[in-house]
């Protein structure tokens, strides 16, 4: 373990390597800061620039994205009162009343310090549990593995609010995708005649399709329906630092347990920081002494959000290193820069590139200093940054979009991949369909069918899916999260009833 | 007359979608004895559920009451109506990735962003289009020498 480390170390503290990871925290501040650009989306952009690096470079650069990204929120919550990302809302309950006590520089410190704090006991997890868990799942055959997929599924479906048929609907339709083109067995399917469809479509013009074009014009919707008010803010803070050192001494439990749920929740497929940071909030809020003072701008809160929605980052390497399923769209696309670098995510890795799993931990922690760093120093242009209005930033980001899927394979049918899929994102999310499954479904359609086949060529029962123990919990804990939303589901819409009753 | 619902159009579209499909599984080459399960059982086993949810969805729309509504024809037509920027983009990105390799990477690219920052940003000052005109020339350039020189990928 050490002998790997330290070979990943040397190759991360490469000088270009490193400048690589101070881009990545650098873009993923910006896109966290944007509000309404998201850490996905800044992942999204900076992806096309791995294509010709070597995958160390490639993985470090993604993993300062994510670092910087999970962190970003912080600014555009305690100087705007808008969260950034979604992942960053419950920032805004303390970060903004006590920057509009006056104390705009001590909450942006706490924030800093908390994410510093979130992603280092993160990667401690990553680093404990990713080799236990891929160790114990090296012992999955086909049947384990095809079940999995379907839980992971079925997990991240469910967890659509209030949207389960079209969850599920929307996995499947993923999955689909993917059979486009030659499949394991040389036969061609769904072609339509069109010689270009033969080699079936490139995960990535797909994924940004579907994803960057539903948000971003969603923004522009949102827009045109909000007017929203242009905000000034005034960019000359202060960071108290003796003071937050004294904030940070007195929050040592509340930073401890909200990295640990942070790391959990972002363990868990479909979940992400969105679940961490109110998770975590309300856990803070139970366990004080003072539940009153939360969103009044105490340190507590601050530390509860930017802790764990930071430790999210670690966390979410997990699955995705260790069993090659990835929980969330972040996780999605980082398994889609690893395959393209010839690398398959999963037990294997662990075996097979240990170099490369101990630079995902070195860029980690080496991309939690160069946060803390940046944020400290640059908070000032962070702040005037994530003033871009939409209008600026959507043309721009379509732009790189398309260039992205060019870039691929040098060609131009990705493009329009990434258009027709851009369509069928927009008016799928019109229709309220989640995306997320969506996409999932397409990151693991392949690997779903393989397997599947594989299990059926070594024994031709389709019971053994059920003999088999771990393979049939699997499938149990797959039937049990749908039935757990569709008693979810039940509960929110009687809400919905008694809520219209009372207003009539 | 029977509304036509978000729900409703879209299990609607994945209906037929599943129908063409359907068909189309038709011609993947049928199972041999060396490969059992053909190459068409996935595709059609996901047709199946993808076919059975937007079933369960469009049977789930019919049965909650929605308020009389202007007819289908109307009804899209408003939507257009009220979505024409949108509209307008997803236009303009069509138009920008014909023009690629015709025109090329910097005239489609500075063409694309000039248009569309008009779109979203106006055209009511010379502000504006000082801005627009500096913005989509400099990231037009910058984004081509990033990847031609700096990461050796050829735009077109």
């Amino acid at each position: 373990m050490t002998n790997f480390f330290l070979q990943a170390l040397a190759e991360v503290g490469t000088p270009s390597v490193l400048g690589l990871i101070v881009i990545g925290v650098l873009f993923g501040i910006i896109g966290g800061s944007i509000p309404g650009f998201t850490v996905t989306m800044a992942i999204l952009v900076v992806f096309p620039f791995t294509f010709a690096m070597d995958p160390v470079s490639g993985v470090s650069l993604m993993v300062g994205v994510f670092v910087g990204g999970y962190s970003g929120g912080i600014v555009s919550g305690v100087m705007l009162g808008i969260p950034g990302t979604p992942s960053s809302i419950t920032t805004v309950y303390d970060g903004y009343p006590m920057a509009q006590k006056g104390e705009p520089g001590r909450a942006l410190g706490i924030g800093v310090a908390s994410s510093f704090l979130g992603t280092i006991i993160s990667v401690a997890v990553l680093v404990f549990f990713g080799p236990l868990i891929a160790n114990f799942s090296m012992n999955f055959r086909p049947w384990e593995i095809t079940a999995l997929i379907v839980f992971a599924l079925t997990l991240v479906a469910g967890l659509s609010s209030g949207a389960l048929l079209k969850g599920l609907m929307a996995a499947a339709l993923g999955l689909l995708i993917t059979t486009v083109g030659y499949d394991r067995n040389s036969n061609l399917r769904f072609d339509f005649g069109l010689p270009a469809m033969g080699s079936g479509f490139e995960i990535l013009p797909v994924m940004i399709g579907i994803f960057a074009f539903s948000q971003l014009l969603g923004n522009i919707e949102k827009l045109k329906d909000e007017k929203s008010e242009t905000k000034k803010i005034d960019t000359n803070v202060t960071i108290p630092y003796g003071q937050i050192i004294k904030d940070m001494a007195g929050q040592k439990l509340n930073t401890l347990r909200s990295s640990l749920i942070g790391s959990l929740v972002g363990a868990l497929p479909g979940t992400g920081g969105t679940v961490a940071n109110f998770l975590s909030y309300d856990q803070a809020k139970k366990f004080s002494r003072r539940p009153e003072e939360f969103g009044t701008g105490i340190p507590s809160g601050i530390v509860a959000s930017e802790a764990s929605n930071s430790a999210v980052a670690g966390g979410a390497f997990v699955p995705t290193l260790a069993l090659g399923i990835p929980g969330d769209l972040p996780m999605a696309i980082m398994m889609g820069v690893l395959i393209l670098h010839g690398i398959t995510p999963g037990p294997m890795m662990f075996e097979q590139n240990p170099v490369l799993v101990g630079a995902i931990y070195a860029s980690l922690l080496i991309g939690a200093v160069v946060m803390v760093l940046c944020n400290l120093l640059l908070v000032r242009w962070f702040a005037k940054i994530s003033l871009i209005p939409q209008q600026i930033l959507v043309p721009v980001v379509l732009m790189l979009c398309a260039i992205g899927a060019y870039a691929l394979n040098n060609n131009l049918f990705d493009i329009w991949v990434l258009f027709i899929f851009g369509i069928i994102g927009y008016l799928l999310w019109k229709a309220e369909v989640p995306l997320t499954p969506l996409i999932l479904g397409v990151v693991l359609g392949d690997n779903l069918e393989r397997q599947l086949f594989r299990a059926l060529e070594l024994n031709e029962s389709w019971l053994t899916f059920l003999t088999r123990p771990l393979s049939a919990l699997f499938l149990a804990l797959a039937v049990a999260s749908i039935l757990f939303s569709l008693y979810q589901d039940r509960k929110i819409q009687r809400l919905r009833t008694a809520a219209q009753r009372e207003n009539v | 007359m029977l509304t036509l619902t978000k729900d409703r159009a879209l299990a609607l579209a994945l209906l037929l979608i599943v129908a063409v499909m359907w068909v189309e599984s038709g011609s993947i080459a049928p199972p041999t004895s060396w490969q059992p399960y053909g190459s068409a059982l996935f595709p059609r086993i996901l047709l199946v559920v993808i076919g059975i949810f937007s079933l369960l969805i469009l049977v789930r729309s019919l049965l909650v009451k929605v308020p009389e509504r202007p007819g289908a024809k109307q009804l899209i037509g408003e939507w257009f109506q009220s979505r024409r920027t949108i509209l307008a983009l997803f236009l303009l990105f069509g138009l920008y990735a014909a023009l690629l390799p015709v025109v090329g990477y910097i005239a489609a690219t500075i063409g694309f962003l000039v248009t569309s920052l008009a779109l979203l940003m106006g055209v009511d000052s010379r502000r504006k289009w000082l801005i627009n005109l500096t913005l989509s020339c400099s990231l037009a350039i910058i984004i081509f020498v990033v990847f031609r020189y700096g990461l050796n990928v050829w735009l077109p």
